[in-house]
């Protein structure tokens, strides 16, 4: 299927350098297409992502998530107000699970955030997990990057706590929010969940009801047994229908980024180490190409190698150093043909 | 879990009261509310009675279960002599372009024989704008615009709202109920002597099925509630400033059952406000009423009206401490549903809107709307809304429906149902407890939730051509486009004169005086022991639109937001 | 690289005045069933917040739920989706449509116009069709 099918006389490459150099400019009709181009994985998508390498770890990424019910999408909707107030150009990138059965998907975390649809300094889109386990859709760190070289300040990342997003979450954002409610249901199941030992800010949300502060005691408590890193996790109220709250919110997010900063010895407080997010796309591009050459590769050195692994006459390591030497081998014959 | 357990008769029993029996307390109030002679015979000559009940006086079941109409459980009717005493009101809903139009047709409705009158408005006052802040090709198509006194005081030309009840289909913060009272000032007509309903000012089934009548947040809407309920008790007694919508739920796809139950639970819910306020539960619960959809499942829909009544009778008693009888009284109106009318062959709505309207009057209601056949497709002609008044009317007079009180009562299935029907609604009622009470139901999403279920459920019984629907899934008939009724949309040029009178209306106004009653108003919200309600009235007084106000309060106390789940 | 197939994307909304949602609810889950993405929104939309909406989601195909005579916004919406670059937007609108309007709308631009009582498997077939047609048409940027 075919992206693009103007009938004009616009080579490929034409056409992407079209689609960059708007988004780059912060046309959000660019940076739609371009969103939709990297979720297809649309061949233009490598010259799109190359093309904002430079750019990449502007944005200060801020994670939500949390069980369903609590009030997620409408403490993000209160978040983004007081963003606004703070002049920040608000990207937010809105994840729903699709359907295992029909692969579709209700993306629905729009409809608390209605406020904010005429503001030209609120780009909001919305994913479906498209099948991917963990729940967040594989593409969801590239759509942050998109948006941090569309001139984005801040990219909020809203995700429903189903245990395993929560983790992807770590490798995504700078700042992971993790929100829970009083009276709903069992308080600790969402601690249990293991959630917890992720979350930088906890977020008590509907603090006005009267278990709040029981709640937030119980997370207290769980802290405290936590290993002490730098970093001490604040518990907070709000009660995102009025507000209530959201500015400590806020600020507590700006000193959990001049934090992360301070490690990477930056002078802005907003801005992150960019190397970090560059590590990281190297990481996985290069595990998946090992990944696919371990997984789906016939050749006779790899079956050579898993027969070897299965008696036992090599440990894993080793496996390793020789998966590496293959590909390593692969990489000197292209070169050469 | 839900039967009932046995309770004292809902009014005070007197000393002489002692030897009598339940029966014989229900002959007394019968006779002294009953008025002129009232014998009936039908055409074969035999005299129909008020009421059938069994003969044995003894049978605790009975007076457990149902009793006597007016005394507890309430089950057969909240009064004594029910329709047979005074029918129901036939409470036409009318709404169409500029006020002249809305008075001319009313007095055609009265003369055709409705007895009380439904104010609708535009969509866009619902939505809490004025006709000059709207797309003008959205106006006056679904209902009257009223922004101002003006405006008010032109529909109701010549009504004798001293002696019409009224009602107004007026959410918080009941702006066309301002504008009636001031209305009502310039007439010389004595507050205590109005009647009527602020129908559907239930804000919570607005957060959540219908979406149409919120503009409040949801903290700023309980607040207007509370201080026009404590305003309108003292100053405005016969108004039921409280219309809590079972039919929202209804019609966005809840059950009969779940729509009762989450009606009550939202009942519950204020007058656990109202109780929070120090007000008398007996004062407050008095002025409670209801406001419910009538399905096309007919027996199912009597026996909900009639569980309803026994769970409301006993659930205020054990909630609240009421101990005067008329505070358990499950008032309600009804109307047909227009989710079960069709477009194809329109003229078949004729039979269900009938069919619907004989479970309402079975079931006991007090004030009924019936839709006219061509509802589905636009705002009610004239021939249309005048074959739904006459289809009550013949109901009525023809069928005899109102010569006996609660007549399906004692049927082996009647009975059954509505216990079943009991149960069913008090799952629901504690399902509802069970989430913290209604706001916190909404609030998670569990009510919309509940309601999204039973709305799939049904559609995939349509599509399965489980539920037949004539004419839609069966028994099809091809139909001639020229068959179908004529669009009746108010003219253009009409609906901008409107909009020029409205400009009119502000230029000839006091600003200055608007401006200080506006500023007082804003005041007044933000000030939790003043009465917001009180301040309208002040501000409408001096000419502030109804836009006017509601933009001042919305600023203030919050603009509401749908708690929608997807 | 592979490019993967992308599920029908399709904004679901209500312009003008209703509120009624409860037919555009079962709507989107027939289209989720189907295997489409459904942006849910909720109503009294104006017709510039819709265009941003479907500029920003980058949808296949706009769905408006219609009730009163909100379907007389919809020529609005069609021009702005068109001065905002996005005439390949296919639009459909489901609802009280009266048949003296259909024509009208259907000249201005509209795809389809679904009565009640449309059978499901009609609603899924027509837009996944003008899904995979919006998309063959985007223009280049």
């Amino acid at each position: 299927m075919t992206m693009d099918n103007s009938g004009g006389a616009k080579s490929g490459e034409d056409k992407n350098r079209g689609i960059i150099a708007r988004l780059l400019d912060g046309d959000p009709a660019a940076l739609a297409r371009a969103i939709s181009i990297i979720e297809r994985n649309n061949p233009a998508s490598k010259d799109i992502l190359t093309a904002i390498q430079p750019h990449v770890g502007k944005a200060l990424v801020v994670g939500f998530t949390g069980p369903p019910g609590v009030g997620k999408s409408t403490l993000v909707n209160a978040y983004i107000g007081e963003l606004r107030r703070r002049q920040k150009k608000v990207g937010v990138v809105a994840v729903d699970p699709s359907s295992p059965l029909s692969g579709g998907a209700v993306l629905g975390d729009r409809i608390r955030m209605s406020e904010h649809i005429s503001d030209s300094g609120v780009f909001i889109r919305s994913l479906a997990s498209r099948g991917h386990l963990g729940g967040l859709s594989p593409m969801t760190a590239h759509v942050a990057d998109l948006m941090g070289a569309s001139g984005f300040d801040i990219v909020i990342l809203e995700t429903v706590g189903t245990g395993q997003s929560e983790v992807e979450m770590t490798e995504i954002a700078d700042v992971k929010i993790v929100i829970s409610a009083p009276g709903f249901g069992d308080d600790v199941q969402a601690i249990k969940a293991g959630i917890l030992e992720i979350g930088e800010i906890l977020v008590v949300n509907k603090a006005d009801l009267p278990l709040a502060e029981h709640t937030i005691g119980q997370l207290k408590a769980m802290l405290a047994l936590r290993t002490p890193t730098d970093w001490t996790v604040p518990v907070l109220a709000t009660t995102a229908l009025d507000g209530k709250g959201v500015i400590d919110l806020a600020d507590a997010i700006d000193r959990k980024a001049a934090h992360n900063a301070q490690a990477f010895n930056q002078r802005a407080p907003i801005q992150r180490d960019p190397e970090w997010r560059l590590r990281q796309i190297l990481a996985d591009a290069a595990g998946k190409r090992i990944e696919t050459y371990v997984r789906h590769t016939e050749s006779a050195r790899l079956k050579a190698l898993l027969h070897a692994l299965q008696d036992g006459s090599i440990d894993i390591d080793a496996a390793v150093d020789d998966v590496i030497d293959a590909l390593h081998e692969d990489v000197l014959n292209d070169a050469n043909a | 879990m839900g039967k009932i357990k046995p309770t004292e008769a809902a009014r005070p029993v007197e000393q002489s009261d002692e030897t009598k029996t339940a029966s014989d307390i229900w002959q007394a109030d019968y006779d002294a509310q009953i008025g002129s002679d009232q014998k009936i015979q039908n055409r074969s000559g035999i005299e129909i009675k008020p009421l059938y009940a069994p003969p044995d006086e003894s049978d605790d079941a009975y007076q457990d279960k149902l009793g006597f109409p007016g005394q507890a459980p309430m089950t057969r009717g909240i009064y004594p002599t029910m329709h047979r005493g005074r029918t129901w009101s036939q409470r036409q809903l009318i709404g169409l372009g500029r006020p002249e139009d809305f008075n001319a047709r009313i007095k055609k409705i009265l003369s055709a024989g409705s007895t009380a009158l439904s104010l609708i408005p535009c969509n866009s006052v619902y939505r809490g704008f004025d006709c000059d802040e709207v797309a003008p090709e959205l106006l006056g198509t679904c209902g009257t615009v009223v922004n101002t006194v003006e405006d008010m005081e032109i529909c109701l030309r010549d009504i004798p709202i001293d002696k019409i009840s009224v009602g107004l289909n007026d959410p918080l913060p009941f702006s066309l109920l301002t504008l009636m009272l001031t209305v009502a000032d310039k007439r010389g007509i004595d507050w205590a002597t109005l009647t009527g309903t602020s129908n559907q000012s239930d804000y919570i089934s607005h957060f959540v099925a219908n979406h149409m009548f919120y503009r409040l947040s949801l903290p700023g809407s309980r607040r207007t509630l509370l201080d026009t309920f404590e305003y309108c008790a003292s100053t405005v007694p016969k108004w039921n400033t409280l219309s809590i919508v079972g039919q929202h739920m209804q019609q966005a796809g809840a059950t009969p059952a779940e729509a009762m139950g989450l009606a009550i639970s939202t009942a519950l819910q204020y007058a656990k406000d109202c109780q929070a306020r120090g007000m008398d539960p007996d004062q407050y619960l008095a002025r409670f009423t209801f406001f419910f959809d009538i399905s096309i499942s007919f027996f199912e829909e009597i026996a909900k009206f009639r569980a309803g009544r026994r769970i409301w009778a006993r659930l205020v008693k054990e909630r609240f401490g009421v101990t005067d009888s008329r505070a358990t009284r499950f008032k309600f109106h009804a109307q047909t549903s227009g989710c079960d009318l069709t477009r194809q062959q329109p003229l078949n709505n004729i039979a269900r809107v009938t069919a619907q309207a004989i479970a309402g009057i079975f079931g006991g209601l007090q004030s009924m709307h019936t839709d006219s056949y061509d509802e589905v497709l636009s705002t009610p002609s004239e021939g249309a809304a005048t074959i739904a008044i006459a289809t009550q009317n013949i109901l009525k007079h023809e069928a005899h429906l109102c010569d006996v009180i609660d007549p399906l009562g004692g049927s082996y299935y009647i009975e059954s149902l509505t216990d079943d029907m009991e149960d069913k609604i008090l799952g629901v009622i504690r399902q509802i407890d069970e989430q913290g009470g209604m706001y916190r139901a909404v609030e998670n999403g569990f009510v919309q939730r509940m309601i999204g279920v039973s709305a799939m459920a049904f559609q995939d019984k349509v599509e399965s051509g489980e539920q037949v629907i004539v004419g839609v899934n069966a028994y099809e008939v091809e139909e001639d486009a020229s068959s179908r009724p004529v669009l009746e949309r108010p003219a253009q040029s009409a609906m901008q004169a409107q909009v020029d009178q409205l400009t009119r209306f502000k230029a000839e106004r006091s600003q200055s005086a608007v401006d200080r009653a506006l500023k007082i108003l804003r005041e007044t919200c933000q000030s939790p022991r003043d009465n917001v309600f009180a301040a309208e009235l002040d501000a409408v007084r001096v000419g502030a639109t109804h836009g006017e106000v509601i933009a001042a309060m919305r600023d203030e106390l919050g603009f509401g937001q749908p708690l929608m789940v997807a | 690289m592979n490019e993967v197939a992308s599920p029908p994307r399709v904004l679901m909304t209500k312009i003008g005045l209703d509120g009624h949602d409860r037919g555009s609810r079962i709507v989107t889950a027939f289209l989720r069933d189907a295997g489409m993405e459904v942006i849910y929104t909720n109503p009294w939309q104006d017709v510039s917040s819709v265009v941003n909406l479907a500029l920003q989601e980058d949808v296949d195909v706009v769905g408006v739920s219609s009730l009163a005579t909100d379907h007389l916004l919809v020529p609005k919406l069609m021009k702005g989706l068109k001065d905002a670059g996005l005439a390949h937007v296919r639009v459909v609108i489901g609802g009280i449509v009266p048949d003296e309007d259909e024509a009208n709308l259907i000249k201005a631009g509209v795809s389809k116009i679904f009565h009640p009582g449309t059978p499901r498997e009609d609603i899924i077939e027509s837009v996944g069709r003008l899904a995979e047609d919006a998309t063959n048409e985007r223009p280049s940027l």
